[in-house]
């Protein structure tokens, strides 16, 4: 009697669960076979056709791509744009742990607020901001423009991780003679490398993961994961399996780093996904 | 004077918390106070596609408000039917999945909320291609597969309810935030209230609906301002599924305006467009800031018992 209790609780989430089940396997097994019926039935092996981008070029539009230079320009992308989070957020993060000075739940609260506000719907602004810099179209201003939304959430989390560390460390270190900046740089960085990586490869992810930016301010130039994705799905001929092949591609990188990193990454808030 | 020692004295000036904020203002300065002024003047231009300042005062509001667009009114009324099925969905089902969940063993539990989270673990452009690929109208579409294998006629989804394929998908994006959210808060519930209400004989649903949610109060306020304001501004994952089509069934007010600027060139309306989205988040960022506070804001899994 005690076992029949929870069948319930299971046929309802499993009810809701299964047409997601559905989508993720068949899109899975897509990637992998020729064709799908019935939903999640594969028929025929497809691995080499659906895979064959790895050594073949790629259409776009009507040019043609590697998967390498893509590749690349995306790393390059979300390398930049993390690594702008990571150096931006430990220095003011620092500051506003450890130094008191005026105005600082000021400041604390605006990063809040930034964090409320939605970075996207400002693209028409910093189109022609990156426009008048001089930056458009390049992947250092876009990098730089994306790693702006991350920056408020960052600075609190940073915050946090200094938060956490004695301050007996620091006085010590400035009774000894340590100015500010190389206590931050010669007594915090070393204690915080935990959470830089779990900094940076947040920064990073969002940047990876990151589409209207990229396919609004990089259009046809430059090419990245996520437009390449995008371009492929415009197409109308494209086979649904080297689709769901470059996807998986795609997702490989962030989910190799989650499943690595898993503990550094735990201590990011949740809050963060705010992509929408 | 040489300009060498000029600089050496500034930098003498700058103390440790110039050095370290700097930056970070700098930032914030650059990417959204200037943006937002930017927008607000451009709002008042007819700039085009020659990106020319031609100031024209407040006519692209007046075409907005007058009925001169007669585009206007329909993309109202679809950011209201999106918002309004995309907040239920997320909040509804997320609480759904996290008290069953709660209820059932450890690992089952975990597993069921891990097949929800997966919606955030993916980049955006996968999860609008497998909803678009998946609701195709071909009979190559996932669920068409079914429905053929099985014997009957695929159905033209995107095109029959679009509406509805746009709101599940940007609602269950949602259900992963909002899940973990209520997991968290329902595991911070003091076991005594639960097990005293078994004791006296209540059933699962009457300890859900008399103790745990009247508990998870301030979690689910927190929550449904967090998406109710997220999702008027949310239009990336629209323009992949349906691309506000079939002819603006589906554009909503926050797409109309990226498609007025990037679509249309006509960057003047489109700021036009956002300015009235900004005015709108300030407004709700206000009512959440008096109605929780900025504590219920940060720790949303906070329950106060």
């Amino acid at each position: 009697m005690r076992r029949l209790k929870g069948v319930p609780l299971y046929l309802v989430l499993g009810l809701v669960s299964a047409p997601f089940l559905v989508m993720y396997l068949a899109f899975f097994l897509q990637a992998f076979s020729e064709e799908i019926s019935l939903g999640v039935i594969p028929r025929g092996i497809g691995i080499s056709k659906n895979f064959g981008f790895l050594w073949k070029p790629i259409p776009w539009g009507l040019e043609r791509t590697t998967i390498w230079e893509v590749l690349l320009n995306t790393l390059l992308f979300a390398g930049a744009s993390g690594g702008t989070v990571t150096i931006i957020c430990l220095l003011a993060g620092y500051a506003l742990s450890r130094i008191d000075f005026r105005g600082k739940g000021f400041m604390l609260s605006l990063q809040l607020l930034l964090h409320a506000f939605p970075g996207h719907i400002l693209l028409i602004a910093i189109f022609f901001l990156l426009f008048y810099l001089r930056l458009l179209y390049t992947i250092p201003g876009v990098a730089i423009a994306r790693a702006s939304i991350e920056i408020p959430l960052g600075i609190w989390m940073v915050k946090g991780f200094f938060d956490a560390v004695p301050s007996d460390v620091e006085r010590s270190a400035m009774v000894d003679g340590c100015n500010r900046f190389q206590v931050w740089q010669k007594i915090f960085l070393p204690l915080l490398k935990p959470g830089m990586a779990a900094v940076f490869i947040w920064g990073f992810l969002f940047a990876w993961h990151e589409f209207i930016f990229v396919y609004t301010l990089l259009p046809g130039t430059v090419r990245l994961m996520s437009t390449l994705i995008e371009a492929l799905v415009a197409t109308e001929v494209m086979p649904p399996g080297l689709l769901a092949a470059v996807s998986l591609f795609y997702m490989l990188p962030p989910l190799t780093l989650f499943v690595f990193l898993q503990k550094a990454l735990l201590k990011v808030p949740i809050l963060g996904g705010k992509g929408m | 004077m040489p300009r060498i020692p000029l600089l050496f004295f500034f930098i003498s000036k700058l103390s440790g918390l110039h050095l370290f904020l700097g930056p970070a203002t700098c930032f914030v300065f650059l990417f959204y106070f200037v943006p937002v002024a930017l927008t607000a003047l451009m709002s008042l231009t007819a700039m085009g596609r020659t990106l020319d300042w031609e100031f024209i005062g407040t006519e692209n509001y007046v075409r907005l408000f007058s009925g001169a667009d007669p585009l206007v009114l329909g993309i109202v009324r679809n950011t209201i039917v999106y918002v309004a099925g995309a907040l239920p969905t997320t909040i509804g089902v997320g609480l759904l999945i996290s008290l069953l969940s709660m209820r059932m063993r450890r690992t089952a539990g975990l597993l069921f909320r891990a097949i929800f989270f997966i919606p955030r673990a993916i980049p955006p452009v996968v999860w609008g291609y497998l909803w678009a690929w998946s609701f195709e109208g071909t009979r190559y579409g996932v669920f068409n597969s079914i429905l053929v294998g099985l014997g009957f006629s695929p159905i033209h989804w995107l095109t029959r309810y679009p509406m509805l394929i746009v709101v599940l998908a940007n609602g269950f994006l949602g259900v992963s935030l909002a899940m973990l959210v209520f997991t968290s808060a329902i595991a911070a519930v003091p076991v005594d209230y639960t097990r005293a209400a078994e004791v006296d004989g209540a059933s699962f649903w009457q300890v859900c609906r008399y103790v745990i949610i009247p508990l998870l109060k301030w979690p689910i306020a927190t929550m449904t301002i967090w998406h109710l304001m997220s999702f008027i501004n949310s239009y990336v994952y629209v323009m992949l599924i349906t691309g506000g089509g079939p002819y603006y069934a589906t554009e909503v007010w926050s797409l109309y305006g990226y498609h007025a600027a990037f679509r249309d060139f006509q960057y003047g309306y489109g700021s036009s467009l956002v300015m009235i989205l900004v005015a709108a988040n300030a407004v709700l960022f206000f009512i959440a800031w008096k109605a929780l506070g900025i504590r219920r804001l940060l720790a949303p899994t906070r329950v106060e018992v």
